[in-house]
């Protein structure tokens, strides 16, 4: 590694780690900062490198606010709060800390080489996904984004996934190259840029929630080496549940649209299952609701990026970001010429699992500094983050068109919080209404309906999105105390 | 002629000063960064910058709809500002010639430099364009590629609407893929053919083993005709539709083909300033010293290819050869099978006659 992809990988650890830390920030909003400085980077590839090296720092240093403050940092980090706030109030804070911080790393490592060392290989896929697989897996992301990442609201998830799929329908109507939905407004013609409806919609509604929320007061001792040992040693004694954790989170990774805190709440709901007497009660400082959903969150991010790479959908909202940043840095998703750039891949390895190392390490020698910054009250650093923010969401033209979509999608976004109506359902929505439509125009033009059952995959996905439909409607959700 | 001998003075002031004052330009790309011609602008401007040390160059990317809106701003505001610089890419010349809401005009600019290139289809080695349709990614800047299509489908000697039906019978126009999608389309076979420029060409299509050559547009020359490209010789399309026919292509239809392809080729890639902006004269001797650079050309190459430049006022010279060729019944009847065949809601701008 040369001197300047190292810098790019500390600079991007160090960074995910503090944007991690910060109570209401976490990965999205983070990696939304990022466009109002990836132009700086001499080469495309070292950008590469610290995008992939917040994303994982960020995951793993959302464990402080949490267990110190009693903030998730991040959606990532509210399950590990449940279990991971009381062990603090315990004087056990350390303890919850290393553990966290352990599982996270190993897991990180452990999903984040078989995703980035194998991904070249998984790209035959994309020889086979013809445009009816595409579809489907499209459908796919949509239905379950909609019903299963949000079951208990599923009604609001379709209002949200409408209303999203609608902005992003505004544009140019690919039939027939015309205006659609741009109220005579030019500035819409190219339709709503990507960075001001993820800021409105995630970045500042949490922000403004961050200010709002009251942190535990008292101050948590963080200095005991001895904690840190006996975390280490709390997650082999609970391997099988630290794995199981990050099992889960690498297969809710891998399917299109969900992420974020469900696979945290799945991995929390198996730990509790998995021990129905328990020593300490679950929600009372017990260490394995703290290892079960740590295990997941890194795993998690690690393979969201296979449906991202491959076949350009997110396998989550902040894989959303990342698929946006790649391409200002001019690497097309889901294309054969990225699938050949070796060195695009190395760069993603060396980001992601160096990165998970290097915060790993610091995390657990750095805990008592670190949390010194994860106590500075928000209001010190919230202008700068808002600031940033705007400054990152304003880049399309830089006019007051820019402004007002901005203040468009926040409002959008509170809303959305406030009541309830699934924000990755809208944010998938708009995302992935253009490719919906496209691939249907592509469907009917190229497809007879006979030739879509000779395709078993087609078949396959077809059958799952309907399967995911049902189980959707029907059952009530497993994670409601989410 | 004291009032002469003032005048030739305060120009030559005038000449001395713009071209020694160092100015801050603006290069406008009518794209988001990162799209093509703004990758395009970035790096030509990169090796430009070289060339003008005392200049300070700058690029504002102004995105919109079809690319349109930069250049209609320039057009109605912005090339009076004498250090703007507008970048155009060939999707604009088809607006130009077809689209209402283009609303500029090239005849009001005077040229820097354009770079004048050729666009070759290929098609599924295995694909036999007789017993299957073709399956073909349809965009806007498509037009000429259909319009050679339909010709070397249906023959010479027809007229508009036989053209037209002609193409609907014979050609699939697959809409909604983008550039990437439509190339793994083509490796995947869900298209049978498909066109790229020459750098996307030798990337794209001459490592594909399934793929092969099947026509190219020609490159245009300052007298106005195409000639065959010494990089796919014989695969010129009136070339081929000579040899499949017996006749040369001649006629309405052709006209209205030749038109569109060189406003989309002859002006891949045009840099353009306000009619006798006095800064013209100091970015046409950057752009020369640049292109006769062989550091500057390699930069350029290896992001975008290796293609011709028209500099100064052989770009003008180039602009009005082009120009030359719209007259009412091409114009009429390129707008007519982009509505009738492609489905494209072309307009017949009369103004353009004028």
């Amino acid at each position: 590694m040369d001197i300047l992809s190292l810098t790019a990988l500390v600079a991007g650890t160090l960074y995910g780690l503090l944007i991690g830390i910060i109570p209401g920030a976490g990965a999205t909003t983070g990696l939304i900062f990022l466009f109002s400085i990836i132009g700086l980077f001499p080469d495309p590839y070292l950008a590469v490198i610290f995008i992939m090296a917040v994303v994982a720092a960020s995951t793993t240093g959302d464990t402080y606010s949490g267990v110190l403050l009693g903030i998730p940092g991040a959606n990532s980090a509210a399950a590990t709060m449940v279990d991971g706030f009381p062990l603090a109030l315990k004087g056990k804070a350390t303890y919850a800390i290393s553990a966290a911080v352990t599982t996270s790393t190993i897991n990180g490592l452990f999903w984040g080489s078989l995703t980035f060392f194998l991904l070249p290989y998984y790209t035959k896929l994309i020889l086979i996904f013809g445009v009816p697989e595409l579809w489907a897996f499209t459908m796919l992301a949509l239905v379950t984004v909609t019903f299963v990442s949000n079951s208990t609201y599923w009604f609001r998830g379709i209002v949200a996934l409408l209303a999203g799929l609608f902005i992003g329908l505004i544009g140019i109507d690919p039939a027939t190259a015309l205006d659609r939905f741009t109220f005579s407004w030019d500035y819409l013609g190219n339709g709503v840029q990507i960075l001001p409806m993820v800021a409105g919609l995630f970045a500042i509604p949490e922000m403004i929630a961050g200010l709002r929320q009251k942190s535990c007061t008292s101050k948590i001792e963080v200095d005991s080496w001895q904690q840190t040992v006996w975390g280490m040693k709390a997650v082999w004694r609970n391997k099988w549940l630290a794995f199981r954790g990050g099992f889960i989170g690498a297969f809710i990774g891998i399917l299109p649209g969900l992420g974020g805190a469900m696979a945290d709440w799945m991995a929390y709901g198996a730990a509790v299952a998995s021990d129905p007497n328990p020593k300490v009660a679950f929600g009372k400082g017990n260490i394995k609701g703290v290892i079960g959903p740590e295990g997941a969150n890194n795993a998690q991010k690690a393979t969201s990026m296979i449906p991202t790479v491959l076949f350009g959908i997110p396998g989550a909202p902040f894989a959303a970001i990342v698929l946006a940043l790649f391409s200002y840095l001019d690497f097309e998703l889901g294309t054969l010429d990225l699938i050949a750039d070796t060195k695009f891949f190395d760069s993603m390895i060396i980001g992601f699992l160096a990165a998970t190392a290097l915060v790993g390490v610091l995390c657990l020698l750095l805990t008592k500094y670190i949390a010194a910054i994860a106590r500075l009250p928000y209001k010190y650093y919230f202008p700068f983050l808002i600031a940033f923010i705007v400054l990152a969401s304003v880049q399309y033209t830089g006019g007051w068109e820019d402004y007002a979509i901005l203040l468009i999608a926040s409002l959008i976004g509170l809303l959305a919080k406030k009541y309830k109506f699934s924000r990755p359902a809208l944010l998938f929505g708009f995302i992935l209404a253009e490719r919906i439509e496209a691939l249907s125009l592509q469907m009917h033009d190229l497809y007879a309906f006979d030739r879509l059952l000779d395709r078993p995959i087609f078949i396959g996905l077809i059958l799952t999105v309907l399967g995911v439909l049902l189980w959707g409607l029907t059952r009530k959700s497993t994670l409601e105390y989410s | 002629m004291s009032t002469i001998k003032n005048t030739v003075l305060a120009m030559s002031v005038a000449l001395t000063m713009s071209a020694t004052v160092a100015e801050t330009f603006t290069f406008i790309s009518p794209q988001k960064p990162g799209a093509g011609t703004s990758v395009w602008t970035d790096i030509v401007v990169k090796e430009l910058q070289k060339h003008m040390p005392n200049d300070t160059l700058k690029i504002r990317y102004y995105p919109g709809a079809r690319d349109i809106p930069a250049i209609n701003d320039f057009q109605s505001e912005l090339r009076f500002d004498d250090t703007n610089i507008v970048v155009s890419h060939g999707g604009n010349g088809v607006s130009f010639l077809q689209e209402n809401v283009a609303k500029y005009n090239y005849g009001d600019w005077d040229s820097v430099g354009a770079m004048n290139l050729n666009i070759i289809a290929a098609k599924q080695k295995s694909a036999n364009f007789n017993k299957e349709r073709i399956r073909f990614q349809a965009k806007s800047g498509r037009v000429p590629d259909a319009m050679a299509m339909a010709m070397l489908m249906c023959g010479p000697n027809k007229s508009i609407s036989e053209y037209t039906s002609c193409f609907k019978e014979n050609v699939i126009w697959v809409k909604g893929m983008k550039t990437a999608g439509g190339r793994l389309a083509f490796i995947r076979g869900e298209l049978n053919a498909t066109r790229e420029n020459p750098a996307a060409y030798k990337k794209h299509i001459e490592q594909n083993p399934d793929a092969e050559l099947w026509f190219h547009h020609g490159i245009l020359q300052a007298d106005g005709t195409h000639i065959d490209d010494v990089n796919y010789p014989g695969f010129q399309f009136e070339i081929l539709f000579e040899n499949k026919y017996g006749v040369k292509p001649e006629g309405r239809f052709y006209n209205a083909y030749k038109l569109v392809k060189s406003f989309r080729d002859g002006l891949q890639k045009a840099m353009w300033v306000n009619k006798n902006n006095p800064n013209r004269a100091k970015l046409v001797d950057a752009l020369t010293k640049m292109s006769n650079d062989p550091d500057s050309q390699k930069a350029i190459e290896k992001k975008v290819g290796r293609y011709d430049w028209v500099i100064g006022d052989a770009g003008n010279d180039h602009r009005d050869t082009l120009m030359g060729f719209i007259n009412s019944t091409a114009l009429h009847d390129m707008v007519k099978f982009s509505n009738d065949a492609l489905d494209i809601k072309a307009t017949y701008k009369k103004d353009l006659l004028k």
